[in-house]
């Protein structure tokens, strides 16, 4: 009798061990798992460009993903054909939550009004910025109020 | 959430700990196999003491730093816990120690939540190295060891001892850490960098080498390179630190006797268990004894292990909770080793990263070091398994490591600096995983593959407590009266042999001279394990850590007629065989001189020594010249021709004395065939060989275990153990039976005398004629004398009582 309550008692003291081991795993899991969904519930706006060239001709493009080069290399996301823009000439691409600009190094540069960009600089709808002799706009999606909130 | 997941973690440690509280406390009264036992309460002292200062600590800990690492805390509450409780379970005296220094470490800990920085760690690290340099200095001059002798470490004031070598562990790494953190930016080349530490490193090794403390300078070496190593990225650097210490270790094991004999014991225990191999295998035969599931709580018997409390906690925790509860300690260091990593490459800064890598690796590489010193994995080094050995330096260190993990953690929300290489950090990572890993595998190893060879060895003392607490099966006689019974209570039974004169027989069974006779040779059925259904043995282990009942043993032996021939032989020196010649069972079987074997304890050594031999069972063991006692056997084969060599061998060779008889006892080897100049029988082979001439020419199976009492199905008869044959034909057998008939006697007996040297010895044989109507039976005496008138008396008068029931 004494034994097996003493077994009974030994088991659940096993149990109580791995208890502490699966309680643990349980919490790494679940953790995993609202990183997931954290992640996935970013929504990423999409952008709108609009380049006018100085010949007056005009480009557009809607992108969804979150990197656009711009260049006059015709692998760029977006190619552009002016003589003045670099082959890869500047990036917009989306984290912490913005659409940032960032000159890659360019021959002529990229300007936002008269300042030439050389950090990343933040960009918002409507902004205008100049690389070369083109001009370039871009347009951000509104995304939904309800999605930010979550 | 961290206050939540930290809480619930808590909880169920507390669960955990109030269990195997309880389990110690009534584990007793399993052992007592009653509820009238002497429980242990002491230890609740130890569980009530850690569930406040737990609590405490907590409470600080999710008020002070709220998004601390939530794991740290409790995996180091819970195996402190698990190592007090053990240490307390060995020792009370020690676990109250033990659990003093508990308290001192969580009140440093509590105090250490309201440090809202750790940069003072930073700012005065060469003060805080030299503070710990000087303390490990002073052990030189002041050292003392709290036993009493071995190696001088420690500090001691009063009562109360320090070994600062524990501390300075700690006190290096902030020391690296701070250090590199502060030059690795300056564009110095990175040699001018290292040469500093290189010195200060290497001036700590050295002193720790010159205290003879080899684990503590192996960690400190391996925690320079890892610190160096993941803060440089140079993989050369861990190259160059494995090269050096193989060539170290090959040098020692050349030169330095320590070294070698350390080394030695690693890699060939089994050569000398006794010496300097005994603390491993005895740590592997406890690991052995845990099996999967462990013995329980109180219910093993760790105290047979060398220094279970520090250097073996791992070994005495494997023998009372088994595999399944190492390798939830082995995942625990684990769970330590994942979240310091975390923390560190989640650190706001390069310090704090080093400095959390550092103590991870502290607690990786010593927990891998003396558990795998503990399996036989590594050479053993005597350094404590963090939070876990009894040792009030090395917990309050660990704690304060943990504390300096868990401050470091708490700054999730800042990001985490920039890390240039994040492969050091992987390979060291999992270089610490597969330690680990490879410590379960080893662990299973021992406990499951090689776990019953070590079991069965002969220094496991665990068989002798078996012995005290499990009631051995009886030896009973033909009639059920008792040979050999148990005397004393459980948890002191003793073996009582009733019937002394048979002890070179029956054997005996000592903690010291270990088994003999028949308690040897039926060792399996009066410990319980055979006839027993193999549930019933894995049930009785699981519930009592024991092998089940033994089962009672009845023999073939005839204790009235014994007794009278053991009376007849009070003074001589030789054998009595008296053989039921149809069925084998023996009657009688009797040598003297004999022993008492419930005086083995006192008188055992003098036995052994003794020339006339009282231990040797003369009548199975026993080999004697035949000279001429052959004559009837030559008779039934040859009538009155006369006999060559190669007859003669033709007669050693159809009764049988070329075989050794199948029974269950020792019995003599056989000579060899051909050589009769050192021809010798056994008083068994003769009485089988005489069988024929009284039972028609057929040999019988010799016996002597008629029955066991099974728990299922009560006595069970236990058939020959091997076949009986004819040697001649019955009219043959008839024939010389008749032939050597006594005058005016029911009986036919011959007397013959050998001769060796200056030795001689007296045979006798005789048994029923072919047309006796009873039990057929024959008798062998043999005298280590010439005295053929006792011989005959013996014989005659044995078999006459034999003949008339």
């Amino acid at each position: 009798m004494t034994a097996l309550l003493v077994l009974i008692l030994r088991i659940a003291l096993a149990i109580a061990l791995y208890a502490f081991l699966g309680w643990t795993l349980r919490t790494f899991w679940q953790d995993l798992k609202q990183q997931g969904e954290f992640l996935s519930s970013q929504k990423k706006p999409g952008i709108h460009i609009h380049a006018v060239m100085e010949n007056g001709k005009d480009v557009q493009h809607r992108f969804v993903q979150s990197e656009i080069v711009i260049g006059r290399d015709p692998k760029c996301d977006f190619p552009i054909i002016d003589e003045a823009i670099s082959s890869r000439h500047v990036r917009v691409s989306y984290h912490h939550a913005q659409w940032w600009l960032e000159d890659l190094n360019s021959t002529n540069g990229t300007f936002i009004g008269k300042t030439q960009v050389t950090i990343p600089t933040v960009l918002i709808t409507s902004d205008q910025f100049k690389c070369g002799g083109t001009t370039f706009t871009i347009l951000v999606d509104m995304i939904d109020e309800k999605l930010l909130a979550s | 959430m961290n206050k939540i997941i930290q809480a619930r973690l808590l909880q169920i440690t507390a669960l955990f700990l109030i269990l195997q509280t309880l389990i110690i406390t009534l584990a007793p009264a399993v052992r007592a196999r009653t509820w009238a036992a002497d429980y242990h309460f002491s230890q609740w002292i130890a569980l009530g003491l850690w569930g406040l200062f737990i609590a405490r600590a907590h409470y600080d800990i999710t008020r002070k730093l709220p998004d601390a690492d939530p794991y740290l805390f409790p995996a180091a509450a819970l195996i402190s816990g698990w190592g007090l409780l053990t240490i307390w379970r060995l020792d009370p005296s020690f676990g109250a120690r033990q659990a003093l220094w508990f308290g001192v470490s969580l009140v440093v800990l509590i105090l250490g939540t309201r440090l809202a920085t750790i940069d003072f760690l930073r700012r005065y690290k060469y003060i805080l190295l030299t503070c710990g340099v000087f303390l490990v200095a002073l052990t030189l001059i002041f050292g003392t060891n709290p036993s009493g002798s071995g190696p001088r470490l420690w500090l001691g004031y009063g009562d109360l001892y320090l070994q600062p070598s524990e501390p300075l562990k700690l006190l290096l790494v902030v020391f690296l850490a701070a250090y590199l953190a502060d030059k690795l930016p300056s564009r110095l080349r990175t040699i001018h960098i290292l040469y500093p530490t290189v010195i200060l490193s290497g001036i700590v090794i050295l002193l720790l080498i010159v205290q003879r403390d080899l684990g503590t300078a192996s960690i400190f070496t391996a925690l320079y390179t890892i610190i160096i190593y993941l803060a440089i990225g140079r993989k050369r650097i861990l190259f160059i630190t494995i090269f050096l210490l193989v060539l170290v270790s090959v040098l020692g094991y050349e030169f330095v006797g320590i070294i070698h004999a350390r080394m030695n014991s690693w890699l060939n225990p089994w050569d000398d268990p006794t010496g300097s191999s005994y603390q491993i295998i005895q740590a592997l035969i406890a690991i052995a004894n845990g099996g999967i599931v462990g013995r329980g709580l109180g219910l093993g018997s760790p105290g047979f292990i060398p220094v279970a409390i520090s250097d073996f906690i791992y070994a005495a925790i494997a023998e009372e909770s088994g595999l399944l509860g190492t390798l939830g300690l082995l995942a625990i260091f684990s769970l330590i080793v994942t979240r310091g990593f975390r923390a560190a490459l989640r650190a706001p800064d390069l310090f704090r990263r080093l400095l959390a890598a550092g103590i991870t690796t502290y607690f990786g590489v010593q927990t891998i070091l003396i558990v795998g010193g503990n399996l036989r994995l590594l050479p053993l080094t005597g350094v404590t398994l963090p939070f876990v050995s009894y040792g009030g330096s090395s917990l309050l260190t660990s704690f304060i490591g943990i504390l300096i993990l868990i401050n470091i953690s708490n700054h999730q929300d800042m990001d985490p600096a920039p890390l240039l290489k994040p492969q050091p950090y992987l390979i060291l990572s999992s270089l610490l995983f597969t330690g680990l890993f490879a410590a379960a595998l080893a662990n299973g190893w021992w406990s499951v593959v090689r776990g019953a060879d070590l079991l069965t060895r002969s220094d496991n003392q665990r068989r002798m407590i078996e012995e005290r607490y499990v009631a051995r099966g009886l030896l009973l006689d033909d009639t059920n009266s008792v040979i050999t019974t148990n005397k004393g209570q459980i948890g002191n039974y003793s073996r009582d042999y009733k019937y002394v004169d048979l002890a070179s027989v029956t054997g005996y069974i000592d903690p010291i001279y270990g088994r003999a006779g028949l308690e040897a040779s039926l060792d399996d059925y009066l410990s319980g394990l055979r006839g027993t259904p193999v549930s019933q043995v894995l049930w009785n282990n699981l519930l009592y850590g024991m092998d089940p009942e033994g089962l009672d043993v009845r023999l073939s032996i005839d204790l009235y007629l014994q007794d009278r021939v053991d009376e007849m032989m009070v003074g001589a020196q030789g054998a009595a065989v008296l053989l039921n010649a149809k069925s084998g069972e023996i009657l009688v079987m009797a040598s003297h001189p004999t022993f008492n074997p419930n005086h083995l304890a006192e008188s055992g050594g003098k036995l052994n020594a003794d020339p006339l031999k009282p231990l040797l069972n003369r009548a199975a063991l026993g080999q004697y010249p035949s000279g001429s006692i052959t004559q009837p056997f030559l008779q039934a084969l040859f009538g009155n021709n006369s006999v060559k060599d190669k007859d003669l061998i033709q007669m050693y060779k159809t009764f049988g004395f070329y075989q050794t008889p199948q029974i269950q006892l020792p019995v003599a080897g056989v000579s060899l065939e051909a050589d009769l100049k050192t021809m010798r029988v056994s008083p068994l082979q003769m009485a089988l060989a005489s069988a024929a001439l009284s039972n028609h020419g057929m040999i019988p199976a010799p016996r002597i275990v008629m029955a066991i009492n099974t728990p299922g199905e009560g006595w069970v008869s236990l058939p020959a153990m091997g076949t009986p044959f004819e040697a001649l034909q019955a009219s043959a057998a008839d024939e010389a039976a008749t032939f050597y008939i006594a005058q005016n006697q029911p009986y036919w007996q011959q007397i013959g005398l050998a001769q060796e040297g200056q030795s001689s010895f007296t045979w006798f044989i005789g048994g029923t004629p072919p047309n006796w109507q009873g039990t057929p039976l024959v008798i062998v005496v043999v005298l280590e004398e010439n005295n053929e008138r006792l011989a005959q008396r013996i014989g005659q008068e044995l078999l006459v009582d034999a003949m008339n029931p």
